[in-house]
């Protein structure tokens, strides 16, 4: 008898352990050397949940089956749940990412500022929108960011652009994709605490320990980004990415050598238990100037270094010399090979404050023709004259060079502006592209509480698309031309954000108004009362008496 | 079978009688601690803090000093993120124009980092507005608004409000656009009154002309402090020479620096802390309200306003609450006020007892003795349970 009700009990641990999903979490921490002598790192945890689902916005009404989990994080989870959302991608990124010297960044999401996109099945229960709203204000308070202002005028849904990474499950009903930008959001130690707080270790142990926000916040650019996929035969997957750019030139008297240390004032002292894989990898420069790693307990492949973190001897500090160099110099001409395949460059010309002309050249590097997709979602305060649309290349105007996918105007006060186009790049040539803009006149309450400060304009998003002979866009090249081989294919690219200089009112008006008025009316009353009702009369006044 | 029924109900309550007349030794030891110099005679339950720092612009530093300086007081003295809600105007610590990035000093000497490498701002740039701040207090807001913003008391809360920016005779400056009235404030309160939405409130504001602001309250349990008087400017501390701007106002530099002297266990009353004000420190004269206060100042403590302490009961049997302990013996739904406790002095106990009381659960008070008994493991269970605590 007492067997027999252990074995029930141990199959059925069994059976339930089989079901459940299960949980991976790898962390990996990437160092590229550029070659201005900075250091682009790059953290990355993903928590894998294995054999989940996202859920179905058709079962919005009902009660949700329960969440177990033990290293997904719990808070983001039920956020996801809540709002059946299927893909989810937020970054939040301050300074300005220089294509033309660091290259393309390991993450593609690197526009300044906050950028949350997502990609949600539809529902008859609750709108797409409804979640939207739903969804943001949840970050918001999850990420102490102020994402919540990411209201229908900032809203835009450019499907061609911003492709879903993972799948999207088939439920009959077709995905929808919601994307706002913020390009004034500050970054801070305050969005780190939460996005630490989502780690199975925490930044108590393993490599998320060396997330020293003093350091992290002095880099010349940073950026920490949340995404969500749902893979179609391993699960749902969250990878959490920080990544930076250092400049140990500035740290140390001239020297490009950096450490653990040195970069973020920390090491590893304990490996996190629960990690699947833990590793750090160093790009080998591929230069002729030689260079020494420490440890020495790596392995080499393809280029890169990698360290077991697990197995390291702690405290691990990994450094990254350049016992030749006495001091680092900078390269004075550009390098032969450039390191994009595009650059952009945009700007808004004009020192109206009623109109001026929004300006984009487009750097095609490669020897064949490339067409890349342009994205613009403008808030309705910049409005474009799309008839004034003038492309130029080499000096030629060239109208057949862009073909407008779609274009959503503007409504003031309602929705922002979205310009989708496929631009065909000549080889080895610059393309202008320029059109008038509007600037409005606000509303004295619509401007912010820093009013002179100006507006920012989010980035422009360019995806270039390698085709080979053939006509069809084809994403991938499996030939590049010699000399950009050792360029990855290209993802979205951002411009830097611009900033557009409004006409401003005079705040004070309204009070000066309020006296003024007050002050004269005041006076005419008391003037014109005075004047009907005053009457002199003569009073007799009697002696006092002795 | 009713006379079984009558004799077992008169067993149980004699037992009862008789085990609860003896106080045991550990009892009177735990009754004995909570009621020197008389106890509490508050009633509240649980804290909250609501700071706001309503200036602007890289110049008003010290006014988000202040509001750091007040944030990592009442977190060091016991009050956990989810009972804070913080308000910050501006970006300060990471400032393309801060000489030190993440870090926002309160002294010139830069001896102590306010901002630290665990901090929740709720409310921060354009979102601290007037309208905001009142629907914090009010708690009218969309349904959509993350817990995190919200302020969830009851009518067991003891409330700590501070407010510091530019100010004059009844308004403060919210952003350099918009301001709020001492008659606002004084509604918003008797809001909360009438909602039962606070057992007391501890209103303190560090501004020009600060005393004029709580002039106008009209609700029970208020007590209310600020800067200066009428026509009368607070001034600033000290500046600092590398980042060229003051870093600190005087009212609350004092008031910080008597802070550092209170822990959790202290029972200096708000009498000692209003016994610093200095007319020659502050070069202002500094008030107090108390007239709508119900309970002496000096038997109120100053961790009923600025910590997360609050009463306990003790009961008999006690348990062992040391890491070694089996956690299968300890039921899992022992409500959290009534935990026993033995009086182990490495242990700081009442960061245990705090309230936390809108994110108490069974699964909660679990996780949280598990991370005691993990802690030399460096792993962090209580990842899967959604309450967060002031220490990490």
């Amino acid at each position: 008898m007492f067997w027999r009700n252990n074995i029930l009990a141990v199959l059925l641990l069994c059976c339930t352990w089989c079901l459940a999903t299960s949980e991976e979490f790898h962390e990996a921490l990437t160092f590229r050397p550029l070659q201005d002598g900075r250091l682009a790192t790059r953290f990355t945890f993903t928590t894998l949940l294995r054999g989940a689902y996202p859920r179905d916005p058709s079962t919005l009404q009902e009660e949700d089956e329960s969440q177990h989990y033990a290293i997904f994080p719990l808070a983001l989870g039920q956020v996801l749940r809540e709002y059946a959302v299927t893909e989810l991608h937020l970054t939040l990124n301050a300074g300005k990412w220089d294509y033309d010297h660091w290259g393309y960044p390991d993450e593609p999401g690197v526009g300044t500022g906050a950028e949350l996109w997502a990609w949600m099945g539809e529902s008859a229960a609750r709108s797409v929108d409804e979640r939207w709203k739903g969804l943001r204000n949840a970050l918001s308070g999850q990420f102490c960011a102020s994402l919540g202002s990411l209201d229908e005028q900032r809203t835009t849904s450019p499907e061609l652009t911003f492709r879903p990474e993972g799948s999207l499950p088939q439920w009959g009903t077709t995905h929808q994709l919601r994307h706002g930008t913020l390009p004034s959001e500050h970054v801070c130690t305050e969005n780190l605490t939460p996005f630490l707080k989502l780690l199975p270790c925490k930044s108590l142990t393993g490599i998320a320990s060396l997330l020293n926000p003093h350091r992290l916040f002095d880099a010349d650019w940073h950026g920490l980004g949340v995404h969500v996929r749902y893979l179609e035969n391993e699960g749902i997957e969250v990878r959490l990415s920080f990544q930076s750019v250092f400049d140990p030139v500035r740290y140390s008297n001239g020297r490009r050598d950096w450490s653990l240390r040195s970069v973020f004032d920390r090491v590893i002292d304990r490996s996190c238990p629960i990690a699947h894989s833990s590793e750090i990898r160093v790009a080998i420069p591929k230069e002729e100037t030689a260079v020494a790693i420490t440890p020495d307990s790596y392995t080499t492949h393809a280029g890169f270094v990698y360290f077991n973190v697990s197995n390291a001897s702690k405290p691990l500090d990994i450094s990254m010399s350049w016992p030749d160099e006495q001091k680092f110099e900078y390269a004075t001409v550009s390098s032969a090979v450039p390191l994009t395949h595009v650059s952009v460059r945009r700007t808004l010309k004009g020192s109206s404050q009623s109109r001026g002309r929004l300006s984009v050249s487009i750097t095609n590097h490669m020897p064949i023709t490339i067409q890349t997709s342009y994205l613009e979602s403008m808030p309705w305060l910049l409005q474009f004259y799309l008839h004034s649309l003038q492309i130029y290349s080499n000096g030629v105007s060239r109208d057949d060079l862009i073909s407008i996918v779609s274009y959503i105007p503007s409504v003031p006060h309602v929705r922002p502006t979205l310009f989708q186009a496929i631009l065909t790049l000549p080889p080895k040539s610059t393309l202008h592209l320029s059109m008038d803009v509007i600037k409005p006149f606000l509303r004295y309450t619509e401007h912010p509480p820093d009013a002179q400060r100006g507006w920012d304009l989010p980035p422009a998003v360019l995806v270039p698309l390698l085709h080979s002979n053939s006509s069809t866009l084809d994403p991938g090249l499996s030939n590049p031309p010699s000399g950009f081989e050792q360029l990855r294919l290209p993802r979205r690219m951002y411009t830097p954000v611009l900033l557009v200089d409004l006409a401003t009112p005079d705040f004070s008006m309204p009070y000066n108004v309020i006296i003024m008025s007050c002050t004269l009316i005041a006076l005419i009353f008391g003037m014109v009362f005075n004047l009907l009702t005053r009457k002199f009369t003569l009073i007799r006044v009697s002696p006092e008496p002795k | 079978m009713k006379a079984v029924l009558f004799l077992f109900a008169l067993v149980c309550t004699l037992w009862q009688c008789v085990h609860a007349q003896i106080p045991s030794e550990q009892e009177q030891h735990v009754t004995s601690f909570f009621n020197s110099h008389g106890g509490s005679t508050s009633r509240h339950t649980n804290n909250w803090a609501v700071l706001v720092c309503s200036s602007r612009y890289w110049f008003n530093y010290r006014h988000m000093a202040n509001a750091l300086g007040m944030y990592r007081t009442v977190k060091r003295l016991g009050i956990p993120d989810s009972n804070i809600i913080l308000m910050l105007a501006d970006d300060t610590a990471c400032n393309s124009r801060n000489k030190f990035p993440g870090c926002v000093y309160a002294s010139a000497a830069r001896d102590l980092d306010l901002y630290g490498d665990n901090i929740e701002v709720d409310y921060r740039g354009y979102e601290v507005t007037v309208e905001n701040f009142i629907r914090v207090l009010t708690g009218r807001m969309d349904p959509s608004v993350p817990r995190s913003k919200r302020l969830l008391t009851d009518d067991r809360s003891n409330v700590f409000v501070y407010m510091t920016g530019h100010g004059g005779n009844e308004f403060l400056k919210f952003q350099d656009n918009e301001e709020i009235s001492a008659f606002d404030i004084a509604d918003a309160f008797e809001q909360m009154w009438q909602k039962k939405r606070y057992n007391e409130i501890f209103f303190m504001i560090d501004t020009c002309q600060a005393n004029t602001m709580y002039s106008k309250f009209y609700s029970p349990n208020i007590l209310a402090t600020g800067s200066s008087e009428l026509d009368e400017n607070s001034y600033s501390h000290e500046n600092d020479r590398d980042l060229g701007i003051s870093v600190i106002d005087r009212f609350t530099h004092h008031i910080l620096r008597f802070m550092e002297g209170v822990n959790k266990t202290s029972q200096a009353t708000m009498q000692d802390l209003f016994n610093v004000y200095d007319y020659e420190k502050f070069m202002s004269h500094a008030g107090v309200r108390s007239d709508l206060f119900r309970r002496p100042l000096d038997q109120t403590y100053i961790t009923d306003f600025f910590g997360g302490v609050s009463q306990a009961e003790v009961m008999s049997p006690p348990l062992s609450l040391s890491p070694s302990s089996n956690e299968g013996s300890e039921p899992e739904n022992v409500p959290e006020s009534e935990l026993p406790v033995e009086l182990d002095q490495s242990l700081d106990f009442t960061s245990w007892i705090s309230s936390d009381t809108n994110a108490t659960s069974g699964a909660c008070t679990k996780a949280r003795r598990e991370h005691a008994e993990c802690q030399g493991v460096g792993v962090d269970w209580t990842s899967s349970c959604s309450c967060r605590m002031g220490w990490e």
